[in-house]
């Protein structure tokens, strides 16, 4: 406690507390505000809360947006362990162009990109006209506006947020251990199952929670590229400020969101230990 | 190279054309000469350039972007860099929590944040001001800048600053002739990002911007949705540019700053 | 030394660049002569600069400033924030109801309407708080590529039938537009003149024979032309004038008027507008006919005040929701029917509403 208080008063203690006040004034008070007109309608209220619990709608409004979250991680993870795993074990050269690469969608805006789909997903775009030219398709494919179109393009905007976490994990591996792992005889894939891949867990459970949680709170994807099977959460948000006017139901959406983000962080970093997902190895 | 290795390889690539085709498509496609966004384009124009240049209801909310991003860039930067060199230099019980705490907006779905802003700003009549952009802005912004000075700071020698110190230096001059430059590259990528955090948010902007603050991103937002215009293939390509250009012009600026390590 | 003038001038940069968005001032409206007028944006947009507004600010003095959409929510925080920048807005009677239930309105002043053009105005598009500007109706919009104008759906029933008429609808969802229950009735039978009070959930029934045939629900109806200009789908119910506006610039769009449900847009003045005199002259000049024909020649909706007909020739009258020949194969939305509380207080167009979001929800 002492040591606190003196780290407040000390120099350092000086540099962080401009961003300190900050964060409070802008950050946790509006939250903390929101959250307030969740109980709010002329006095303290729980009737936003019984309304939320009596109406399924708002479940299964969570549910797609969970069930968005999962696939688009569990996708992630499929296509960037091995990305990043060629990303460690290759030349320094390859690599740069490949984090090149990887960086350049991750700079162009969510809605850019959400937009490129658009065009390129329709009955007469680009990759139907592709399919049905050479012969794989019959007729044009639905990959709009239900599952197929929000995964990817959420895939597109999330993959380098799984790639680097996983490849500062391999990155760190001791090549040592499997190089003795090898001498001792072991084939290859079982140097792999045994050895290489419980190592690079960390990097999996960094990755795949930043994944999931930005995915969690994805609005402007879902809303372009899915149907009513993707309406998530944070469209209904949206819904009940813009259709609806209710303001005080917007807010216990935003609180539930919020509570189940904040649990499911709770959780992961209770079973792994905080330090792996924010420290991301440092000292 | 065997087998294993040639299908990753593929699929790197593979990989590669998915992330990045999608954009180039958009930039041919901001050529086309008829408003149909037809792929290959069927007829080329500059049409959707010069539209976009010339529309008040385009450059405009391209300048309020920049208005808004410019700021935020310089806030984040500052308050991000000060307190990760804070947290890092200093020790004490908490002090994860505390990091914790910094990078939490991260975490947080950022419409969230954007319903809290909503609520923030509308009580102190500030909704529908650059002001209320700004603010919300720099606080999704900052995290981002905690962590990358923090990553440096962690890799960089400390032992410089403690020769400083004793060789006489006060706390500040050692701070501002030792440890800032040795974070310079990484403060300079935060920046970048910052900047492109600012000018690319949609989310913040449908929430808290209105017709007097309205950002290039809210504006493509509403087009989109209410009057689909091609000219948003060629501000998506121009976007596209920006971005490219910014993150080009930090890595050649890293690349030719000494105190950075060699690859 | 130098490097002292250099961090000088960074930090008095800086200072500027940090303060530039405070220091933004806008010139306070009214005073020095804006008025902010709220519509759809689009083509009609441009044709109410072009003309109406041209016009005013040559006759006035005044700028016009428009902007676009006339969102209800963004009424109400303005309105409750006190902070109101929106003189008049243009839109639909459903949001009209909304923006009256918080409060939101002014009444207009319909001293300030030449007496000629209120009476050439339909009654029922003149409301205490909202005067019609323009007419349209929701239509049979549909793709003429993918549906020969020989072979198209010519009743909702047909737009319901698709397996004789394949191809993807599109809907509205989403932005305040109730369910198209009436759409919905007619498809089963209903005749047009017995539609209201409506069956409630006997359009419920067709709405869930309607839903797997539905491609995309649209949010806006620019993207409903939008996706049947592109084929995404081949039918749709959405604004008819917006349909032959695509057709004229070449898109593959052809309306049918039959069982088309008319609709008006209105002009309203946001509670707390600063000057009232100003904005019902804007209004009264955009009742002018003369001006309301330029700008039905160049978009074709419907003009509130019929004396423009006079200015239209037959062929660009035939275009229209409003022409005599399309209007009697429609029937008036019923706004009142939706505006109305039931027993528990929310009106139809809230419960419905709410039902429908409720409805895609759980699909």
């Amino acid at each position: 406690m002492r040591q606190t208080a003196r780290f407040w008063r000390s120099r350092e203690g000086a540099l962080v507390l401009p961003a300190f006040v900050f964060y409070l004034l802008v950050y946790v008070y509006p939250l903390g505000k929101m959250a307030g007109w969740s109980f709010y309608d002329g006095g303290f209220t729980l009737k936003f809360w019984r309304e939320l619990a009596g109406e399924p709608v708002y479940f299964k409004a969570l549910s797609n947006t969970l069930e968005i979250s999962v696939l688009v991680t569990a996708i992630t993870l499929l296509l960037g362990y091995p990305l990043a795993y060629l990303m460690t074990t290759t030349t320094a050269r390859a690599r740069r162009v490949l984090t090149v690469l990887l960086l350049i969608p991750f700079w162009t805006s969510v809605l850019v990109r959400t937009f490129a789909w658009l065009v390129i997903l329709g009955r007469n775009g680009l990759v139907n006209n592709t399919l049905v030219a050479l012969g794989l398709a019959a007729e044009p494919q639905k990959l709009l506006f239900n599952m197929i179109g929000v995964q990817v393009g959420m895939v597109q905007v999330l993959l380098p947020f799984m790639v680097f976490p996983l490849y500062a994990v391999m990155s760190r591996i001791d090549l040592n251990v499997i190089r003795v792992a090898r001498s001792l005889g072991a084939p290859p894939h079982r140097v792999f199952l045994h050895v290489f891949l419980p190592l690079s867990l960390p990097g999996v459970t960094a990755g795949s929670v930043i994944v999931f949680l930005l995915a969690v709170g994805f609005y402007v994807t879902p809303a372009l590229l899915g149907g009513p099977g993707q309406i998530t959460l944070a469209t209904m948000i949206d819904m009940m400020i813009t259709t609806f006017l209710n303001f005080g139901f917007a807010a216990t959406l935003g609180l539930l969101l919020l509570a189940v983000v904040a649990g499911i962080f709770a959780l992961v970093s209770a079973l792994m230990g905080m330090n792996r997902i924010v420290g991301g190895g440092g000292a | 190279m065997s087998g294993a290795r040639i299908a990753l390889w593929v699929l790197a690539s593979m990989l590669m054309i998915f992330l990045v085709a999608p954009i180039a498509i958009i930039a041919i496609t901001s050529f086309n000469g008829t408003p149909y966004m037809e792929f290959p384009p069927k007829s080329l124009s500059l049409r959707w350039y010069v539209n976009f240049f010339t529309s008040p209801q385009w450059y405009q909310t391209a300048i309020t972007s920049l208005k808004v991003a410019i700021p935020t860039t310089i806030a984040a930067t500052a308050l991000g860099a000060s307190a990760a060199i804070g947290i890092v230099r200093g020790s004490f019980p908490g002090r994860r929590a505390l990091e914790a705490f910094f990078v939490s907006p991260m975490v947080v779905p950022i419409v969230v944040i954007a319903l809290g802003f909503y609520f923030l700003f509308s009580g102190y009549k500030l909704l529908d001001t650059p002001l209320a952009l700004f603010l919300g802005h720099t606080v999704i912004a900052t995290p981002l800048v905690i962590v990358m000075v923090r990553a440096a700071l962690q890799t960089a020698n400390p032992a410089m600053e403690f020769a400083a110190r004793s060789l006489g230096a006060g706390f500040w001059q050692a701070l501002w002739y030792v440890t800032l430059p040795s974070v310079r590259a990484a403060m300079g990528s935060a920046a970048a990002f910052a900047f492109l955090i600012s000018f690319d948010d949609v989310v913040i902007a449908i929430f808290v911007a209105g017709p007097d603050s309205t950002t290039l991103p809210k504006r493509m937002w509403e087009t989109i949705r209410f009057e689909i215009d091609p000219t948003l293939t060629a501000i998506a390509s121009l976007l596209t540019l920006v971005a490219v250009v910014v993150l080009v012009t930090g890595e050649l600026l890293r690349r030719a700053d000494p105190t950075e390590r060699a690859e | 030394m130098k490097r002292r003038e250099v961090l000088k001038s960074a930090g008095i940069v800086t200072a500027a660049a940090l303060t530039g968005p405070f220091f933004h001032i806008r010139p306070a409206r009214a005073d020095k002569g804006e008025l902010v007028v709220v519509s759809w944006g689009g083509d009609y947009d441009t044709a109410l600069r072009e003309y109406v507004c041209s016009a005013f600010e040559k006759a006035t003095g005044y700028t016009v400033k428009l902007d676009a959409p006339p969102e209800t929510a963004k009424v109400k925080a303005m309105v409750q924030s006190g902070k109101v920048s929106w003189d008049v807005i243009m839109t639909d009677a459903p949001a009209v109801a909304a923006m009256l239930k918080d409060s939101l309105l002014e009444p207009i002043d319909y001293s300030a309407v030449d007496k000629a053009k209120l009476a050439k105005v339909p009654k029922e598009l003149q409301q205490p708080y909202a005067l019609g500007q323009r007419i349209y109706s929701f239509n049979i919009v549909y793709n003429s590529k993918l549906m020969p104008k020989a072979k198209h759906t010519h009743t909702w029933a047909e737009v319901w039938d698709g397996k004789n008429f394949p191809g993807g609808r599109t809907f509205n969802f989403q932005g305040g537009t109730a369910p198209q229950l009436e759409a919905a009735l007619l498809a089963d039978g209903v005749p047009m003149d017995k539609l209201y009070p409506l069956d409630i959930e006997r359009a419920w029934k067709m709405m869930d024979k309607l839903r797997p045939l539905v491609t995309k629900w649209y949010t806006s109806h620019a993207q409903a032309i939008q996706l049947l200009s592109a084929g995404e789908v081949a039918v749709g119910n959405t604004i008819g004038s917006r349909g032959i506006a695509a057709k004229k610039q070449g898109a593959p769009i052809d309306v049918d008027y039959n069982q088309g449900k008319l609709a008006s847009d209105n002009w309203c003045l946001v509670k707390g507008v600063r000057d009232r005199k100003i904005a019902m002259e804007f209004i009264n000049f955009a009742l002018d006919p003369k001006l309301q024909a330029l700008i039905a020649q160049k978009v074709p909706y419907g003009p509130s005040n019929s004396g423009a007909f006079e200015f239209l020739s037959a062929a660009e009258a035939a275009d229209l929701a409003t022409s005599p020949e399309n209007i009697k194969n429609q029937f008036w939305w019923n706004t009142e029917w939706w505006s109305t509380p039931g027993p528990d207080g929310k009106t139809p167009r809230e419960s419905q509403g709410e039902r429908f979001a409720k409805w895609m929800v759980m699909n």
